[in-house]
């Protein structure tokens, strides 16, 4: 009953730890698909060697694959019916501010805090925004403004529709003629209703310093069609 | 130790020995455990690209080798379950002596590394990613702990030519475990 069949193990081990090389050496290439293959795919070619092997699941009876198979199949029920929520920080009718400001500081502050951003970012210790050195102008406008303004400008975000005033047209001319960078900047960092538009505008002043607003300036006029 | 064995050893309506169906069902249970911790830090990863940041800071090469500590106490510990199986049992003890010594190599160099990120200022309230490092991999290396001092039960018996059905049983717990870490090395070390 207990007997099992046994297959060469050293050779088992030896793939192994060819595979665990390949895996490391994987990121030195420096293309990201090729990392995220000898990465992640060569995780689950080892983990199927140890579990069919080590574990002899080749050899046990089909119940056992079955009572697997049922958890991993929760697990992909979890992840599918909860990531959505989790991965997306703003839909329609809801914005996740706190994800949304810890995506803005940690991506504005590339390797000087290493990761530490969170505990240096505590309001108490002044919430500094860091210098515009770094901000990705482009990324912060389709995490922050796109729900809204729209991911090309059109004002036709997701966000938009539930929207009385509408969002501001940045792909229409008309929406520039005769602003001037200063009242843009104020809007940006201290709201539409600071400059005389809609409310709904937020201030997102604590979010990007006057540098960063200025190259956010520049990346939503490049949206303007002539 | 006991003249006769419990009946839940010889008794069997799926046609796995008990011992070993119990094992797979606490296995079935890790998956969820692991699984579930896993699922959810890949989530929370794919949604903050900014966690790069706080991953560029894990050492892959402690990482890369504490998976070749755990491949190799793997390997012993399938080479102790095929010696028990041909009745060698002080040959499985001494097999599975080697899988705890990568057990304690592994937990030791953990240790070490845990060490210094934490004087860096590296702490589980961090922020979101190093909360997921500390807890995953300390949950994993709790079940490290839990097997090797299993384990060491297993191996005195199996010294002694006793329960050598046992070595199998702790053995598949333990690639599971190697299994666990195949899946955290890249997530938290490789994936920048």
């Amino acid at each position: 009953m207990t007997e099992s069949r046994h297959p060469d193990y050293r050779k088992i081990y030896f793939v192994l730890l060819a595979l665990l090389v390949i895996s490391v050496a994987g990121p030195f290439v420096g293309i990201r698909w090729i990392t995220l293959i000898t990465a992640f795919g060569i995780a689950v070619v080892k983990a199927r060697l140890v579990v069919q092997n080590f574990m002899h699941l080749k050899w046990e009876k089909r119940i056992v694959k079955w009572m697997l198979a049922s958890s991993l199949a929760l697990m992909a029920l979890f992840f599918t019916a909860v990531a959505p929520d989790v991965m997306k920080h703003s839909g329609r009718n809801w914005v996740n501010d706190a994800a949304l400001a810890a995506t803005q500081r940690g991506i504005a502050a590339p390797g000087a805090e290493g990761g530490r951003e969170g505990a240096a970012a505590e309001p108490a210790a002044g919430a500094v925004v860091v210098a515009a050195a770094g901000f990705d102008a482009r990324a912060a406008f389709s995490t922050i403004c796109a729900s809204c303004h729209g991911a090309a400008g059109g004002g036709d975000g997701p966000g938009a529709s539930g929207l009385s005033p509408k969002p501001a047209k940045f792909s229409d001319p008309a929406f520039w003629a005769g602003k001037t960078d200063a009242e843009l900047l104020k809007a940006i960092r201290e709201g539409g209703a600071a400059v005389g538009r809609s409310a709904t505008m937020p201030a997102w002043g604590s979010l990007y310093d006057e540098a960063q607003a200025r190259a956010l300036l520049a990346f939503v006029k490049t949206l303007a069609r002539p | 130790m006991r003249a006769s064995r419990p009946i839940a050893t010889t008794r069997s309506a799926t046609g796995i020995p008990t011992g070993r169906l119990a094992v797979w069902w606490v296995l079935a249970s890790e998956v969820v455990i692991f699984g579930g911790l896993l699922a959810s830090y890949l989530m929370h990863r794919l949604g903050h690209p900014e966690w790069a940041n706080a991953a560029a800071v894990t050492n892959t090469w402690i990482g890369a080798f504490n998976t070749l500590v755990l491949l190799s106490s793997s390997f012993t510990a399938v080479l102790a379950h095929q010696a028990a199986e041909h009745g060698d049992g002080k040959k499985a003890a001494r097999f599975l002596l080697f899988t705890m010594i990568g057990a304690a190599t592994f937990i030791g160099v953990k240790s070490f590394e845990w060490y210094h990120e934490i004087s860096e200022g590296y702490t589980i309230t961090s922020n979101g990613f190093w909360s997921f490092y500390y807890t995953a991999a300390g949950l994993h290396a709790l079940h490290v702990i839990a097997g090797a001092v299993i384990m060491g039960f297993v191996a005195r018996d199996a010294a002694r030519g006793r329960e050598l059905q046992r070595v199998e049983l702790i053995g598949i717990y333990w690639h599971f475990v190697d299994a666990v870490w195949i899946f955290l090395f890249p997530l938290l070390y490789i994936a920048k």
